[in-house]
């Protein structure tokens, strides 16, 4: 199978630039090559966002992507964080805090199996990055909130739960909500 | 016995009498044979894709149809007095039916097929009348429609004249009985030319020009010629297929023949698809054409680096495509129209999730319009139609702008 070069950042670090097959999809480059198995495949066609990663494009501007029907090579160049992101580390790797959205899916035991949790994770930052860019009346929330997470598919049905989390998030944001700070 | 046969005969009448009480004419019969058949004549004229808002009631009307000269809406068929045709009888009927005219004198505006339904014969108008006024009435109003000029005019009245299907030529009587029975399926109950004929600048179809191929809300509605459809890879078999299945090897229902399939043609029989594959390719079909899938289907090139980044994860590196999931793209359809509308819109827009038949379905296919430039929508395009679809041109990112601005 031809390979290619790929150089992609992930979560900050740019990875060891080496060739891999061209067809490969971004998911198993992931698991594969970079050992971050914490992007789960769920369905591997694109329906279920269990396999979300977040671009963050040169704009400052960031986006979900699906990564069972995205070629690794789509990436070539880009920053990318996925769920292993998230939390702050120290040096050593031992854990120093979670993020807010991190926070709020424990406080409201969004998580069953979790199979789910590192796409909604990626969509509740994904949203709240882009309400600080581009704040929403509060009238606007709760409409911006199930349309950010209408895509993502939890088998657990723990929907309402991730719901409510990422609204507190979004409410303990600041900047979030046009004219409130 | 024949207490029993009596019984039999009145439940039978209380079964299929309409429970309404619509004020229907008393000429038209309601039995179940007439019911039955006004069904599925309505089924084959297609009626519910615009008489229905979606997700709506059946023939409550509603639903929004574009056209060039503003958006018109279905009107509701239903036997409702105020709203639909509840007070109509079987002439009236027939009248807008085949003429295009209400018994107000009111003149419908030309998105409703007249010029195609002037060939139905009255025993058919009157099973079609019979089986709306067993509906059950829905007292709903249809958004009213406003068109600008010159559509509110009445020359659109004649229009039917100048379609083919409104004249019984000689040519057309020397015919045999499957070959009529396609002409009246494709021509008349199907009005395929409504979509499928060019139009001229006035929004007239051009008789000459019949089923050569129009865009229609933005796609193009291909030429259903025997030529044209078989340089795309349709045989009578493919096309079958196609409309009793919504999908087959060329590819799947979508766009606005998605709702022809859904609420047409995968209700019509067999021997009928046989007929309306017969008349549109002929009794010698030409020959089905056949891609030649070369080298260049894995040779680096940005089309193909484009095509592994976004599209392979679903219709495969070798485009055979995912059953159940994705279309293959090997000899697909949309990728040998000469006119790279299609394909580019559908890299551009997506696509949305069908079901078809049975359990089958095709999952949504996502717009590509934030990932992939102008240039390089136009790179892939030109990889998937010289690839697989045996097409030699290639268009430029100046192409793609046209075809997509404005979205
Ligand atoms: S695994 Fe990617 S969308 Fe389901
Ligand atoms: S928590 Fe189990 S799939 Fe969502």
């Amino acid at each position: 199978m031809p390979t290619r070069a790929l150089s992609v950042t992930i979560n900050g670090k740019l990875q060891p630039v080496e060739d891999i097959p061209e067809e490969l999809m971004m998911l198993d480059y992931l698991h594969e090559y970079r050992n971050l198995t914490g992007t789960r495949y769920g369905c591997g066609q694109g329906m279920c966002r269990a396999c979300t990663v977040i671009v963050d494009k040169p704009d400052g501007s960031s986006e979900e992507v699906r990564t069972c029907i995205t070629g690794a090579h789509f990436f070539d160049g880009k920053k990318i964080r996925t769920i292993e992101g998230h939390a702050e580390r120290g040096e050593d790797g031992e854990l120093k805090g979670l993020t807010n959205v991190q926070q709020q899916f424990l406080k409201h035991f969004s998580f069953q199996c979790s199979y789910c949790a590192p796409g909604f994770v990626n969509a509740g930052t994904v949203l709240i990055e882009r309400l600080q860019r581009q704040p929403v009346d509060r009238s606007q929330l709760e409409s911006v909130i199930s349309e950010a997470l209408e895509p993502h598919l939890c088998r657990c049905t723990g929907y309402v739960r991730y719901y409510e989390a990422v609204r507190d998030a979004v409410l303990e944001t600041s900047g979030t909500i046009a004219g409130r700070d | 016995m024949l207490l029993r046969r009596i019984l039999t005969a009145l439940a039978l009448n209380l079964a299929v009498a309409p429970a309404w009480s619509a004020q229907l004419d008393e000429n038209v019969q309601t039995d179940k044979n007439v019911l039955e058949r006004g069904q599925y004549l309505a089924r084959a004229a297609d009626c519910a894709a615009c008489h229905t808002e979606e997700d709506g009631t059946p023939y409550a009307g509603g639903r929004p149809i574009e056209t060039p000269f503003g958006t018109v809406f279905g009107t509701n068929i239903t036997p409702d007095k105020d709203y639909g045709i509840g007070n109509y009888s079987a002439d009236d009927f027939y009248h807008a039916l085949t003429e295009g005219e209400l018994p107000d004198g009111t003149q419908l505006y030309p998105a409703m097929p007249y010029p195609s339904y002037h060939s139905i014969p009255r025993e058919d108008s009157d099973a079609m009348y019979a089986y709306l006024m067993s509906l059950k009435p829905v007292h709903l109003k249809a958004p009213e429609t406003e068109l600008s000029w010159p559509f509110s005019m009445r020359w659109t009245l004649n229009f039917w004249n100048v379609m083919f299907a409104g004249k019984d030529t000689a040519e057309a009587q020397q015919q045999f009985d499957q070959w009529k029975r396609g002409r009246y399926l494709v021509d008349v109950l199907g009005h395929c030319g409504a979509c499928h004929t060019p139009r001229n600048v006035l929004g007239a179809a051009q008789s000459d020009k019949y089923l050569q191929g129009e865009v229609i809300a933005g796609y193009e509605a291909p030429s259903l010629t025997p030529e044209g459809l078989a340089r795309r890879g349709w045989s009578p078999e493919a096309l079958r297929t196609f409309l009793r299945e919504g999908r087959s090897a060329q590819g799947s229902m979508s766009n606005e023949m998605y709702p022809v399939f859904h609420h047409s043609t995968r209700y019509l029989r067999d021997e009928d698809l046989n007929a309306m594959s017969l008349y549109l390719m002929g009794e010698n079909p030409p020959e089905a054409h056949v891609v030649e899938v070369g080298d260049e289907a894995t040779a680096d090139s940005p089309g193909r680096r484009h095509y592994l980044n976004v599209c392979a994860g679903c219709h495969g590196a070798d485009g055979d495509g995912i059953p159940h999931v994705a279309i293959g793209l090997q000899g697909n359809s949309t990728l040998r129209l000469q006119n790279p509308r299609n394909l580019v819109k559908a890299i551009h827009d997506g696509i949305e999730a069908r079901a078809f038949n049975g359990f089958e379905r095709m999952q949504a296919m996502p717009g590509f319009a934030n990932e992939l430039s102008d240039q390089d929508t136009a790179e892939l395009t030109n990889y998937l139609r010289q690839t697989w679809g045996g097409l030699e041109t290639a268009i430029d990112a100046s192409k793609v702008h046209e075809l997509t601005q404005g979205d």
